[in-house]
């Protein structure tokens, strides 16, 4: 059991350093490169930089408050019910 | 109390040293227009990084597993001679 808890905390460990990284080079070492380098085709160009992360956290705010309210109301469901 | 003015003043702080920034203009002006986005992102994957790690490092005491379900077991018990209802089997 510790084995596959171990599993998960490494992957998600990887996947969050491999996000930072992606956009630390992104963010800030891609807009210093000269635009005919061959590195330019591996990222997006920059104004998704800005609208993936926003669009990520209003999708997480949403989904957040989706959760919290079908909770609230399956809790007055039970309470009319009792 | 204390602690949402705490961190309202480090919120105000780092957005004075924001706007300090595009009026300075020693970083290009498009890099510091992205700075709280980044600086966001960065603090999400420091989260996530931090859940990973501590899902790695958690011990799980076999030992005492055992011991608690005997505990377990031996509670049960007691109670249900004593009369009270316990039952979940």
């Amino acid at each position: 059991m510790e084995l596959a808890d171990r599993a998960v905390g490494l992957l998600l460990s990887l996947i969050s350093i491999s996000i930072f990284t992606y956009f630390t080079f992104w963010v800030i070492i891609v807009p210093f490169v000269d635009s005919d380098h061959f590195v330019h085709q591996y990222f997006l160009p920059l104004e998704y930089a800005i609208i993936i992360p926003v669009f990520a956290g209003v999708a997480l705010l949403s989904l957040l408050s989706l959760f919290v309210g079908s909770v609230m109301l399956k809790s007055r469901k039970k309470n009319k019910k009792a | 109390m204390k602690h949402i003015f705490k961190i309202i003043s480090l919120l105000a702080a780092i957005s004075a040293f924001w706007v300090g920034l595009l009026q300075a203009s020693i970083i290009p002006r498009t890099h510091t227009w992205l700075l709280p986005i980044y600086l966001v992102v960065s603090l999400g994957c420091y989260g996530l990084l931090m859940v990973g790690v501590g899902l790695m490092q958690f011990p799980t005491c076999p030992q005492e597993a055992v011991l608690l379900q005997q505990d377990i077991a031996e509670a049960k018990g007691f109670l249900k001679d004593k009369g009270v209802d316990v039952g979940s089997d």
